[in-house]
């Protein structure tokens, strides 16, 4: 057929032939799925799974580099003899090597050399580890308390109605008025510098997006029957939260915090880029990049190659949200 | 392009099948469909859903969904085999040849134009296919009285509107004077009347049966009731599963129906003159076609199953003047 | 059908202007949330972390920092809607002239990436959809979730080093050749004003240097439109609408891009306003990378100055345009669909 048939439908669609009339009872409201379900659903999927992959060395990387270093703290030592780069890469992130200053990524001293080294003679791969625990830390946190913050506030505006649910429409209408960045910046610059003052402004940033999700749960689960008995037996705002619309909001908060972490991480590292939130001598990713500015485009991989692994480690979480948001039917609701 | 022998039929449909892929492997939507409409003639195929109705409609006019294509046999349209039209071929045959009717009012006009435009649009694509000269305001005059033709109240203002601006029936008799626009032998309606009032439904019937005396076209009929089936069309085609399975003159099959399911679908019909006071439910629900049941199709919901539907299908038969697929018959 | 389109503008136009104030109360919150006591915004609006006990009272004085918070709210209100943002403690300029200088820079170049950027996210989305679940398909797909998700910074070296530095087809930085003389202000957007002054070498000069800037802001933000643009024009074929325009044997072609496309246009409406205050936001780092001196690069500068009333009137009229931009959209919105005008 030399044109093809442009009418293009959901596979579903050839199913409904057999499916649409049958008499099983409505779906319940509560769907019951445990961490292997979303463990095979992501792996049907290569992609996903890849991504997923990433996202696991990435988040166990950070782990044990951030064990360590609060390990050293603990024990009153300097954090730069105990991480991943000295101990694996006998490259400390920190010491000076005036003699590797500037070299392009190479095979020499494996895997020292491997993503290059910096002005003061530092492997960049090093410096890489040495930050990972902030962009994790600031993923999770940031992403965890939005949704925390978001649930009490979508939930109870959606639930209460009235006056408290206007002012809070109308208050994430503004916040979402503005892009994160910019309020980050704004947010920094009032209550100073640091990574506390920065998780803070993400934090701020973050959550009306998820007040708006759970709203929009609160709203439809408030007028739906079971809701209704529920009340009437005699729980209150807590347990109907609780029993219904948590249960209800996993498969969606799953699929959009996946993917939101990167954009945490995306978000956080343009700020290290700016120098917005960056303890000095500390080698954040973002601001790995912008260090190697003043070497563009002479040494390009110094400033390119971190930009290049928050790309990969956003990518993974862009792969993974985006197979889980499938299962959601590609939709978000807030 | 072969020339069908009996070029009495507009419609001459043997044993075509349609099959859908899906995520859970093949469906065999049609399987081994006969029919013929002659010239003139008043179809109707009536079925529940999923019988495969809709489909044989679209595979008429080859506008099967991506993932459903011809899998066997032969759909004659106008003497044309349709399978293998492509390119100019299709764009020829449709309105010109064939036209069809949907069954949502609310999503078969284009919403971001006037009914204007979207009329002149037809007679434009008939202007181009004729090799004819097109102007503007013939056009516009002739869609006026099309939609005259179709009994709708003020065309002039009714064609300056938004498709959102009409009501359901209004909007199926533009559709039905875009058809008209277009001149084909052959309407297909695809249940264009079932999301409309019973009144409406009751005008707009009355109105293609008299349209089709009118203008001489042929008309299939798709419908899951047999009692506007018997209203508009001579003769009548039931549907079980993807298959005919009973097929004949439109008196005939309402007073006198051979195959079970036939009579079962007229039995459930409410009519005033019924003194009992129940209707009868099919029992049962619908076949799945993914793994249809074996022998005849209906066996697990007849009522005079015997040994040999489970395990063989039934071949036509003609009893009384009606082809019917029942072994109580063969 | 006049009086109803003109009543939905004017509902519209209340929602904005109410969102706005909104916005200014949002921005005041904030700075009273996290800056409580008037010494600490003494120093700030100084610009002097250290500065003495006699300096922040009369600041505090001249600034009525000690009145009531509504009492301040309203005078902040007021002077915002004045067009007074205060005066920038680093230039010693008032706000306003600052404003009125890199606004329209950063404007200029937003308005031209965003408008690459839906371009591109159509003409990829469409081929998306019309070819859903084959090779260019998944093609599309791997290209826009890999470009959402590098940033920005990224995309920026990446272009400046390929198109700039190794190909030397473009320049590297900076909005236009330093050495030419800028035409007469009128809008303050460089191109418009070469335009107006008929300034050609002028605006060769300013249309070059934008370029990399403006795909820049183009890729990192069409996958946004790709995907919503494929999954509305998937909706769009498989409407009955669709199959009626190929029963007036129309050509493909015809179908697809003046009934399907058409209708698959309106969600995009919405999204290229939300997809605005994306861009502005990516400007900001836009502007760092190429040395475009618009108000992103001004505003870093500013947060390593502690500049606050320049970040803060920067903040608002970011927020301000983001706004309209929603409003226009509205209006284009029921422009492009017929069935919005009458709700």
């Amino acid at each position: 057929m030399a044109i093809s048939n442009p009418f293009r439908r959901k596979p579903i669609r050839a199913t409904e032939v057999a499916v649409e009339t049958q008499t099983e009872p409505a779906k319940t409201h509560e769907v019951k799925r445990g961490f292997a379900f979303y463990v095979e659903y992501i792996a049907k999927d290569k992609p996903a799974l890849l991504g997923t992959v990433i996202i696991g060395a990435f988040l166990v990387f950070a782990l044990i580099e951030g064990a360590l270093q609060e390990a050293a703290a603990l024990l009153h030592q300097s954090p730069y003899n105990a991480n991943l780069g000295t101990i694996l890469l006998s490259s400390n992130p920190i010491a000076l090597r005036f003699s590797e200053q500037l070299l392009p990524p190479s095979f020499k001293n494996f895997p020292d050399l491997l993503l290059g080294s910096n002005f003061q003679g530092q492997s960049l791969l090093s410096s890489i580890l040495y930050a990972t625990p902030h962009d994790a830390v600031a993923s999770l946190l940031v992403v965890g308390s939005a949704i925390f913050i978001g649930m009490f506030v979508g939930t109870s505006a959606g639930y209460l109605g009235g006056w408290t649910d206007e002012v809070m429409m109308r208050l994430t209408d503004a916040f979402l008025a503005l892009p994160a960045i910019v309020l980050a910046i704004t947010i920094s610059v009032l209550i100073g510098g640091g990574f506390t003052s920065l998780l803070v402004a993400l934090t701020v940033i973050w959550w009306p997006t998820y007040a708006r999700f759970f709203r929009a749960q609160a709203l439809t689960i408030r007028n739906k029957g079971y809701v209704e008995a529920s009340k009437l037996s005699g729980s209150g705002w807590l347990k109907i939260l609780v029993r219904h619309i948590i249960p209800n909001s996993v498969d969606p908060i799953i699929a959009y915090a996946t993917l939101d972490m990167g954009t945490v991480i995306l978000t956080y590292a343009t700020l290290a880029f700016l120098g917005i939130g960056v303890t000095s001598g500390y080698p954040e990713w973002g601001y790995l990049s912008s260090s190697g500015l003043q070497f563009f485009p002479q040494q390009w991989w110094y400033s390119v190659i971190p930009g290049v692994v928050i790309a990969v480690v956003v990518v993974a979480f862009t792969l993974a949200g985006d197979r889980l948001q499938d299962l959601i039917g590609g939709r978000i609701t807030y | 392009m072969s020339v069908s022998d009996d070029g009495e039929d507009i419609v001459s449909v043997e044993d075509l099948s349609v099959t859908y892929r899906s995520v859970y492997g093949p469906i065999k939507a049609l399987g081994g469909i006969n029919l013929k409409v002659k010239r003139g003639e008043s179809v109707s195929i009536v079925g529940e859903s999923g019988s495969g109705k809709s489909t044989l409609g679209l595979a008429t006019v080859h506008l099967l969904p991506q993932n459903a294509s011809y899998t066997g046999g032969r759909l004659m349209l106008d003497g044309k085999d349709v399978a293998t039209m492509h390119g100019r071929e299709l764009m020829a045959m449709r309105g010109n040849t064939a036209f069809m009717i949907f069954q949502d009012p609310l999503n078969t006009l284009n919403p971001v134009s006037r009914i204007d435009a979207q009329m002149l649009e037809a007679v434009r694509s008939r202007a181009k296919h004729d090799n004819t000269s097109f102007n503007q305001e013939e056009a516009l005059k002739e869609a006026v009285q099309k939609l005259e033709d179709v009994r709708m109240p003020d065309p002039a203002s009714i064609i300056r509107r938004y498709p959102h601006q009409l009501s359901g029936g209004q909007i199926q008799r533009v559709v039905i004077a875009m058809g008209l626009l277009m001149r084909p032998k052959l309407m297909i309606a695809d249940e264009p009347t079932s999301a409309l009032d019973v009144t409406v439904q009751a005008q707009v019937l009355k109105l293609l049966r008299e349209l089709q005396r009118e203008y001489n076209m042929s008309i299939i009929f798709i419908t899951h009731d047999i009692n506007v089936a018997y209203g508009i069309s001579d003769r009548i085609v039931v549907m079980y599963a993807g298959e005919v399975v009973e097929s004949g003159p439109s008196d005939k099959m309402t007073k006198n129906a051979q195959h079970p399911y036939a009579q079962a679908l007229i039995k459930s019909v409410p009519t005033t003159t019924k003194k009992q006071g129940r209707l009868t439910a099919i029992s049962g629900s619908p076949p799945n076609m993914l793994n249809p049941p074996s022998g005849c199709r209906f066996h697990p919901r007849c009522p005079y199953v015997m040994n040999v539907c489970t395990t063989t299908s039934p071949k036509e038969t003609i009893k009384d003047g009606d082809a019917v697929r029942c072994w109580l018959y063969g | 059908m006049v009086s109803n389109f003109g009543f939905f503008v004017t509902r519209r136009a209340i929602n904005a202007l109410i969102t706005v104030v909104l916005l200014l109360a949002l921005v005041f919150a904030l700075l009273h949330i996290l800056i409580p006591s008037p010494e600490a915004m003494a120093r700030i609006i100084v610009g002097n972390p250290r500065a003495s006990p006699g300096i922040t009272a009369s600041i505090i004085k001249a600034n009525n920092l000690d009145a009531p918070l509504y009492v301040q709210f309203f005078n902040y209100l007021w002077n915002t809607i004045h067009g007074n943002f205060g005066v920038d403690t680093q230039l010693h300029i008032p706000e306003v002239d600052v404003l009125k200088e890199y606004l329209p820079i950063t404007l200029e170049l937003v308005v031209v990436g965003q408008i690459i950027g839906v371009l591109i996210g159509l003409y990829t989305g469409a081929i998306a959809a019309a070819n859903r679940n084959r090779a260019p398909d998944y093609g599309m797909k791997a290209l826009y979730l890999t470009t959402w998700s590098a940033p920005i910074f990224l995309v920026a070296f990446i272009f400046q080093l390929i198109l700039a530095y190794w190909l030397n087809l473009l320049p590297a930085s900076g909005v236009v050749d330093p050495i030419l003389y800028a035409p007469h202000y009128v809008t303050g957007m460089p191109l418009v004003d070469a335009l107006i002054a008929g300034d050609w070498v002028y605006f060769w000069s300013a249309l070059q240097h934008l370029l990399l800037p403006a795909f820049t802001i183009a890729v990192i933000g069409f996958g946004l439109v790709t995907r919503i643009e494929r999954s509305s024009m998937i909706d769009a074929l498989d409407r009955d609408y669709v199959k009626l325009a190929y029963m007036k044997g129309l050509s493909k072609r015809k179908v697809v891009w003046g009934t399907a496309f058409r209708n698959a246009l309106i969600p995009i409406i919405t999204l290229v306003a939300l997809l605005f205050a994306t861009s502005v936001g990516g400007s900001v780092i836009v502007e760092v990378v190429y040395h475009y001196h618009g108000m992103g690069f001004f505003t870093v500068n500013a947060a390593f100055n502690y500049d606050y009333t320049a970040i803060l009137a920067f903040t608002i009229i970011i927020g301000i345009s983001v706004i309209a931009a929603n409003f226009v959209a509205d209006l284009l919105y029921a422009i492009a669909d017929p069935r919005v005008r009458l709700t």
